[in-house]
């Protein structure tokens, strides 16, 4: 019995042996492997698997009518896009083209040389760089090199209203930090929420210091903490921000149970759209989130403004925070760049801005303009695309900027001074401490 | 059994069943609505619309071959998990040597490796294997996770056949595969419609292996399909619920065939 | 083969303990697929977690750096100590509804059948639909808690340690006490009658027939009911990931929730390999110690003892 036993033991651990060499082997041949290697007579786009993604079938069908080398669209389940994208882009199965949110969301591809530079695309086409708003396009270019081609549409950051609730109490959009805090003070007294926030989403909550910070200090100040200059979170500059926000909170802003309230499962939006709050900093998607939710409300009592001024502060006012785009990025391994290049034109063609306007996206193409008229919601589109033509500039969120390994720990500390467990060093350090590359 | 009902018992019982029954009434009620009637009542809010629009919807993205994927994917792991675990489970219970114990540790361990830990090694074997994309590939480790607690259940379901019953087969010359097969299995019917029960569960509701392991749509499954009604941003709730109470249909009905077999079978598992 | 020659031979023992047993092949095949697909795996874990890798190129070695990180993580160290609530709280209340729902559902009441149908029914929802249908309930302002602000206060259930983990074990509760009343319905059908009945002759009433014979004869399903939540406890983030994410900012955040974040949120898979493998090590330690200590892996029938 023993020896039996003892024999199968060694038989299993030399299995389990072979197998993790194999495997650990199988890791190590880094980059997605010979051209050759790729699947024949296709290319692969992966894409975020989401009501959206039928613009994106309907591009990929007009490219497969001429092509001879077809577009396979792989849709990903959004949630856990990120997740499969990570375990596949170094393997022989990664995508040939896939979507992304820029910066930090492709930084580490880029550092690991998996990413194919688009110069050369560019000098073949430029209009794959010159049909693109700039403040847009450079969300994806780094170290000099352009890395993806904007798809989709921008998503600037604006502050939502209720106009009801604000004619009612005879408040119009505040265009100073000043107004916004008397807005907040006489909603307050008459028992509304002033401002709808999803604390337990998290990410709402950072587009809060992105603007106040923008505010505060411009542009600058994060561009440099990014780039490596962590005293700027201890600057003057900072703890003034800080302080803002923190009266803005103590003033009962955002009242007392935004920490359990989420906008992803529909919470916060509700609460806009029922009237038991008057305002909610959200991206542009909150149209269409509304829209689904109560057309009416939507199209009659929806307000939209810019995030309002604060007074000091050097920041300009047209400096915008949000998503400033998705991008297609391209890996180094492709097998079909030329057709790769040819799909990625499409992504300033008429087609793809008209089908993209029609389901609420805005690209961001010097076409753009011409078709506002055809979106689904054309006074929206149109104070949008200005908003973002006019913007000095366009700050991509800070947990997109980051590189993904920093978005937990950012969510954390954002999340925590807003409830008051950190002070303002204690936020500095938190930003101090996350990894930038 | 008792002499007399438990009427205490009985009002607790009542008690949970609201508990139980209030979020699945409130996931129905949903499934009716139209997004905008959701959104301007809410979770529990008195409906103010009525619709089959959400299974229609959910009829015709996630119910053509992602449907029979899924059956071939439940099908086969239930096959796999039916073939190799009575076997084991017989050795487990039967042969009681330092060798079978160790592997009831084995399976033990196996019981605590939570699936996303091991996903991404699980990937690059599939990979090798050539499996990749294939639905071979989901439904190999689908089976390999669904083995330790079908396992538990099972040998607690054969460990209570008494051994006399084996002796005296013994006596009569039986070999132990005739006594696998005409006892062992035979009086563990119980357990085996519970593991096949909790393996099909397991392969029709599995959402990480296929994600990971899968990739076009013709292989894709249904769990998968439920993403269609996700935005970056926020969820159709109706639609994605109606979507949801469609998938568990099948399971309801096959858990309610199977359901006196399933309690006849977790009896072996608490030792009668 | 070797099933049959041993079979052969130990008969020739007539009366021995071990007349016709099967040989230890009957277990290869299972044991060989299971090793492949989970313990290989596992194994590259445990060798992971001396790497440094971010899913993208070849993993680096970099010793124990990994563990001693780790080991002086506050997070991972708190993490620990609510992983140990969150079983306990899990235990000791899903234990006795488990009973006694269990108890009472083995049963002949008229339309207990339908009942414990519809108690039943979580058990076969995926987590995406849980998911969904909780985060539309616990709603401070248009979820259950809006509308008991008496019971609830302002509702704002996760912006406490107490009230996440309140909810967390709810919401586990709601989601695992149907599997364990199931155990529990199966083995209380099975005690037998008579025993019943003399306890009555004894003059005992409900309750005490409760605790002295039903009790004791549960005892084997207590153990596997234990095991299953102590696991089941120790190695689940489902509720967590989606309910609270951890928060209010880590105060939710248990050891395998901690895992998950680092592999798939930081895709620091070298760290995330190290969480794995204690968990995986504590939780099979645990359940070994459970099952050894209560002489559960003799193998031996509760109705022996009658």
């Amino acid at each position: 019995m023993n020896k039996r036993s003892a024999r199968l033991t060694r038989a299993l651990a030399a299995t389990a042996i072979l197998a993790v060499g194999v495997a650990l082997s199988g890791c190590s041949s880094s980059g997605a492997g010979a051209a050759s290697d790729r699947p024949a007579g296709v290319i692969h786009v992966a894409i975020y698997g989401d009501t959206a993604n039928k613009v994106e079938q309907q591009i990929a069908d007009t490219f497969n009518k001429t092509s001879k080398i077809k577009v396979v669209l792989d849709k990903i389940p959004g949630a856990n896009y990120q997740q499969k994208l990570q375990t596949i882009i170094s393997t022989k199965s990664a995508p040939d083209v896939f979507f992304n949110w820029g910066g930090g969301s492709i930084a580490q591809f880029v550092n690991a040389g998996l990413l194919l530079p688009l110069d050369g695309f560019i000098a073949q086409d430029p209009k794959l760089k010159s049909s693109f708003l700039p403040s847009v396009f450079n969300s994806a270019s780094m170290g000099g090199h352009d890395y993806g081609i904007p798809m989709r549409g921008t998503q600037p950051v604006m502050l939502f209203s209720n106009k009801q609730v604000l004619a009612k109490y005879n408040i119009t959009p505040p265009t100073t930090w000043d107004e916004l805090l008397a807005d907040v003070t006489t909603l307050k007294a008459a028992g509304i929420t002033p401002i709808a926030l999803g604390g337990a989403d998290q990410w709402p909550t950072l587009m809060w210091y992105e603007y106040v910070y923008d505010r505060v200090a411009g542009p600058q100040l994060f561009d440099k903490a990014l780039a490596g200059d962590k005293s700027q979170w201890t600057s003057d500059a900072s703890m003034t921000a800080l302080k803002d926000i923190k009266q803005l909170i103590d003033a009962g802003a955002f009242g007392t149970n935004f920490d359990s309230v989420k906008f992803t499962d529909g919470g916060s939006p509700k609460l806009l759209r029922t009237g038991k709050a008057a305002f909610e900093l959200m991206g542009s998607w909150n149209y269409s989130t509304q829209q689904a939710a109560d057309p009416a409300f939507a199209a009659k009592d929806l307000g939209y403004s810019a995030f309002p001024s604060i007074a000091g502060g050097a920041g300009n006012q047209t400096d915008l925070a949000g998503n400033t785009n998705n991008f297609y990025s391209v890996i180094k391994a492709t097998r079909y760049p030329n057709t790769v290049r040819d799909f990625l034109k499409l992504m300033y063609s008429d087609e793809f801005v008209k089908a993209q306007l029609a389901i609420g996206n805005l690209p961001t193409t010097t076409n753009t303009v011409n078709f506002l008229s055809t979106a689904a919601s054309p006074d929206y589109a149109t104070f949008q695309y200005n908003l973002v033509k006019d913007a000095n500039s366009f700050q991509l969120s800070w947990d997109q900027a980051y590189p993904q390994t920093a978005s937990t720990a950012m969510h954390t500390a954002v999340e925590g001074y807003f409830a008051g467990r950190l002070d303002a060093a204690g936020f500095a350090a938190a930003m101090q401490a996350l990894p930038i590359k | 059994m008792k002499a007399r009902p438990n009427y205490a018992a009985g009002v607790g019982a009542v008690i949970w069943l609201a508990i139980i029954a209030i979020p699945l009434y409130v996931m129905l009620q949903a499934t009716f609505e139209t997004q905008a009637g959701y959104g301007k009542t809410g979770a529990l809010g008195i409906p103010n619309t009525f619709t089959f629009e959400n299974y229609v919807n959910a009829f015709s993205v996630g119910f053509g071959h992602y449907f029979v994927n899924t059956v071939i994917v439940t099908v086969s792991v239930v096959a796999i998990v039916v073939v190799l675990v009575p076997p084991l489970s017989y050795a487990v219970v039967r042969n009681q040597n330092r060798a079978t114990s160790l592997v009831f540790r084995l399976f033990l361990l196996g019981l605590a490796i939570p699936a996303q830990a091991v996903i991404v090694p699980i990937f690059y074997l599939i990979s090798l294997a050539g499996l990749y994309d294939n639905l071979i590939g989901v439904i190999l480790p689908t089976a390999a996770f669904a083995l330790p607690i079908c396992t538990l259940i099972l040998s607690g379901s054969m460990r209570d056949i008494t051994p006399e019953l084996y002796e005296a087969m013994a006596v009569d010359g039986a070999s132990p595969a005739r006594a696998f097969f005409r006892l062992a299995i035979p009086l563990s019917k119980g357990g085996l419609s519970t593991i096949i029960v909790f393996s099909a569960l397991q392969a029709w509701n599995g959402f990480l292996f296929p994600l990971i392991l899968t990739q076009s749509d013709s292989n894709r499954v249904i769990t998968l399909g439920l993403f269609n009604f996700q935005t970056q941003y926020g969820v159709n709730i109706p639609g994605l619920l109606a979507a949801v109470v469609m998938s568990m249909v099948p399971v309801l009905l096959v858990y309610l065939f199977a359901r006196r077999s399933l309690v006849q079978g977790l009896m072996g598992v608490g030792g009668k | 083969m070797t099933t049959l020659a041993q079979g052969k031979r130990t008969s020739r023992r007539p009366g021995g303990p071990s007349v016709g047993r099967p040989g230890f092949a009957w277990a290869v095949p299972a044991t060989v697929f299971f090793g492949l697909f989970a313990i290989v795996p596992l194994v590259f874990v445990a060798i992971l977690s001396f790497t440094s890798w971010n899913g993208l190129g070849t993993p680096q070695f970099n010793g124990v750096d990994n563990w001693v990180a780790l080991a002086k993580d506050p997070v991972m160290i708190q993490s620990l100590g609510i992983t140990v609530v969150l079983v306990v709280l899990g235990i000791v209340t899903q234990t006795p509804l488990s009973i006694l729902l269990g108890v009472w559902a083995a049963g002949h009441q008229k339309n207990r059948a339908v009942l414990s149908a519809i108690c039943f029914v979580p058990l076969l929802l995926s987590s995406a639909a849980i998911s969904v249908l909780w985060r539309a309930l616990i709603d401070p302002n248009f979820g259950i808690p809006g509308e008991l602000p008496w019971l609830f206060g302002n509702g704002n259930l996760l912006g406490s340690q107490a009230g996440a983990i309140g909810v967390l074990t709810f919401v586990g509760g709601w989601q695992f006490i149907p599997f364990h009343t199931l155990i529990y319905q199966g083995a209380a059908r099975a005690i037998p009658p008579v025993l019943y009945q003399a306890a009555q002759i004894d003059g005992a009433g409900t309750v005490r027939s409760f605790f002295n014979v039903t009790i004791p004869q549960l005892r084997n399903s207590m153990i596997t009911s234990l095991v299953l939540m102590l696991v089941g406890g120790l190695t689940a983030f489902d509720t967590v990931l989606i309910l609270t994410a951890g928060g209010p900012g880590t105060a939710s955040t248990n050891t395998a929730y901690y895992m998950y974040q680092k592999a798939f949120l930081g895709f620091d898979f070298g760290t995330a390999s190290a969480i794995a493998l204690v968990l995986a090590v504590v939780a099979t330690t645990i359940s070994l110690v459970v099952v050894r200590a209560t002489g559960y892996d003799k193998m031996r029938s509760t109705q022996e003892g009658l």
